[in-house]
């Protein structure tokens, strides 16, 4: 080949890779984010935000949140499969009813869409599991038992009374996360010889209160409130407030334990009516799916593990810090209108 | 004799014997955990609060129409109340919340009555667009109630307590009498009664059943609104799943009460008892360890003896149903 010949075909090589370059960078992404946090949920301010992060980071890449409005699976895997069929580069889901959701993301998996879990995940083994990509979030069953481990390290410090009875009141009974958050509480509570009850109580406030009085009622024994979802806590501490259970945390009568790291979950531990509470790291659960989508796209990444954001508990020492950082994502106004302490 | 025939042929006989039976059950199976002071005054507070939506409900269902959105209007009215209270004050948040709530029930009555829709594909999509204006307006978190408006008279006027008895107990009573005073004593109730019976021979009276429709509507939306503030002002500390299935609560309670689906008959003692048996169910069968899942499976049973009890009273008062 001679010096001509090897010139040509150098430029046009060169010509060749700047154009695949070119191409690659012309390529753009749409993920879908399918989710339960709603408008009806504060916490989707967090995954929002974190999606607008990402689309500044990565602008070749458009983000799509959709949420359910209600706690319903009929209506989040009616979401999905709508979501499914518009044919997008890659999923965010939390699997919030493995059962629903395993025909939807098999047949989304089957036709190339790559799948991430986040905040729930499929609590079958890896093999059994529906085949994502990886999960990111929490753990929730980790998050009921490190929140009830913590209860005890207070019971052994002389801080709060012995549990004799626990009620972990959910608000959505068929929340596979939240039953695994009741069975964390269980697990920890095991030994202590506390009685253990997972109680229904429903989303609507008055109604709530009413189930949690009439179960308060009937179980004096119960003084242990584990409220899955932190806008429920004030409810809770309400309701033995009213019934003369002294609520606050000290060293007798009921005890109220939350979740979450929201303005409510925070300044309830600040004003000493609630024990502690904790964060699962929403803003990652947020922007790491979709990175790992746009690895797996881009780089043909394929995560070795679940990604588990939390659980880290929030008590009465640290609150003033996550009150900073919450501060710093809602803005002040908004974190002051959400305590509804 | 004749004035005991006529209380069995009233409409709300059937709830009268409901919570009878019910009682009698309560205190066989569970004696001292029901006659409690503390269980009788949480099972009253609430059943208070879901018999003022009963009420309008029934009116509604008397007028032979039905109303699906009063618990996305209580909430809808409940969150209007918070919201308004920073920049209106409290007595300003009450007019304002209440005149959001009339304003869901003209516009639904006029749906019905202009539009010639029928009330529960109306009032189902008010369901969604109140419920959906619920979540677009608070951003999924309701602000809180200051702590000054706590303490504004009028707050403890709706929410208080007087003489140890909560204030939405006494509200409730109060409109309990002030409705059936309109039912049974006005030009208004008889229109009412008349339009949800016979509404052609109404009609050929001079019955406008079409305003009365409507005005109907409006009270039912301003009582479930109502019943919100009276709610919030007691526990501020909500969220955005206020009122949430509520309307089958009170839909059940209407009907376990007495009132007719084909219109015309109906009693507004009736659906407070009603209120109260749907209440109770849910206290005792937690009281007794059931999963509280197992209570709409209960008010699923109860409301299908309810209505079969309840037409056969109907017929042997001599109504066609």
């Amino acid at each position: 080949m001679n010096y001509v010949t090897k010139l040509a075909a150098t430029a046009l090589l060169a010509t060749t890779a700047l154009s695949g370059a070119a191409h690659a960078q012309d390529e753009t992404f749409r993920f879908v984010m399918v989710s339960h946090i709603g408008s009806n949920d504060a916490n989707m301010g967090w995954l929002t935000e974190s999606l607008a992060a990402f689309e500044e980071k990565y602008p070749d890449v458009t983000t799509e949140y959709v949420s359910t409005n209600n706690y319903s699976v009929q209506e989040h895997v009616r979401l999905l499969e709508q979501a499914i069929a518009t044919k997008p580069d890659g999923i965010a889901v939390p699997i919030v009813d493995a059962d629903a959701f395993e025909g939807p993301l098999r047949k989304a998996i089957e036709m190339g869409i790559p799948v991430v879990a986040f905040n729930i995940p499929d609590a079958r083994p890896v093999g059994e599991r529906i085949p994502y990509l990886t999960y990111v979030g929490g753990d929730e069953y980790l998050t009921g038992l490190h929140l009830g481990e913590y209860a005890l390290e207070q019971v052994a410090a002389g801080n709060i009374p012995q549990p004799t009875g626990v009620v972990c009141a959910s608000h959505d009974a068929a929340h596979q996360g939240l039953k695994a958050r009741c069975a964390g509480m269980k697990a920890a509570m095991e030994g202590t010889g506390a009685a253990f009850e997972e109680l229904f109580i429903g989303a609507e406030p008055a109604t709530a209160r009413n189930t949690l009085q009439s179960y308060l009622q009937a179980n004096p024994e119960t003084n242990y409130i584990f409220t899955v979802a932190g806008w429920s806590s004030p409810w809770a501490w309400g309701v033995a407030n009213d019934m003369g259970l002294s609520p606050d945390v000290d060293n007798e009568g009921v005890t109220v334990l939350t979740v979450d790291e929201a303005p409510v979950s925070i300044e309830g531990i600040r004003a000493g009516h609630l024990l502690a509470a904790n964060s699962q790291g929403f803003w990652l659960q947020g922007y790491a799916p979709m990175e790992w989508l746009y690895w797996n796209k881009t780089l043909g990444y394929e995560p070795q593990s679940d990604i588990l954001t939390g659980p880290v508990i929030i008590n009465a020492e640290n609150a003033e810090k996550w009150a900073d950082l919450v501060r710093g994502v809602f803005g002040d106004e908004e974190y002051d209108n959400q305590n509804t302490w | 004799m004749t004035s005991t025939r006529q209380l069995a042929k009233s409409a709300g006989f059937g709830s009268v014997v409901g919570v009878a039976l019910m009682l009698t059950a309560f205190t066989l199976i569970d004696f001292s955990g029901w006659w409690t002071a503390r269980t009788i005054s949480n099972v009253v507070h609430f059943s208070s609060i879901l018999a003022l939506i009963a009420m309008g409900q029934a009116l509604v269902i008397i007028s032979k129409e039905i109303d699906l959105s009063v618990g996305s209007v209580y909430g809808l009215t409940g969150i209007a109340f918070i919201t308004f209270e920073h920049s209106l004050g409290v007595p300003g948040a009450v007019i304002a919340a209440l005149a959001i709530a009339a304003v869901c029930g003209l516009l639904q009555g006029l749906a019905v009555v202009r539009g010639g829709l029928p009330s529960m594909i109306v009032t189902l999509g008010g369901l969604f667009t109140f419920r959906g204006i619920i979540y677009v307006w608070t951003g999924g978190s309701v602000r809180n109630f200051s702590e000054a408006a706590r303490e504004n008279w009028l707050t403890k006027l709706f929410g208080g307590e007087v003489f140890g008895i909560e204030a939405a107990v006494l509200w409730m009573l109060l409109m309990l009498a002030i409705l059936s005073v309109v039912l049974k004593f006005t030009r208004f109730g008889n229109h009412l009664l008349a339009t949800g019976g016979a509404s052609d021979s109404a009609e050929s009276r001079g019955v406008r059943i079409d305003r009365v429709k409507i005005i109907t509507f409006v009270m039912c939306s301003v009582m479930a609104g109502f019943a919100g503030i009276v709610t919030l002002a007691d526990q501020p500390q909500t969220h955005v799943t206020i009122g949430d299935l509520l309307e089958l609560e009170a839909i059940s309670a209407a009907v376990i009460g007495g009132c007719l689906l084909s219109g015309g008959r109906g009693s507004l003692i009736g659906a407070v008892l009603g209120a109260f048996i749907v209440t109770s169910f849910r206290y005792e069968l937690i009281a007794l360890g059931a999963p509280s899942s197992w209570f709409i499976t209960f008010v699923g049973v109860v409301l299908i003896v309810a209505i079969i009890f309840n037409q056969k009273l109907a017929r042997w008062a001599g109504h066609n149903v």
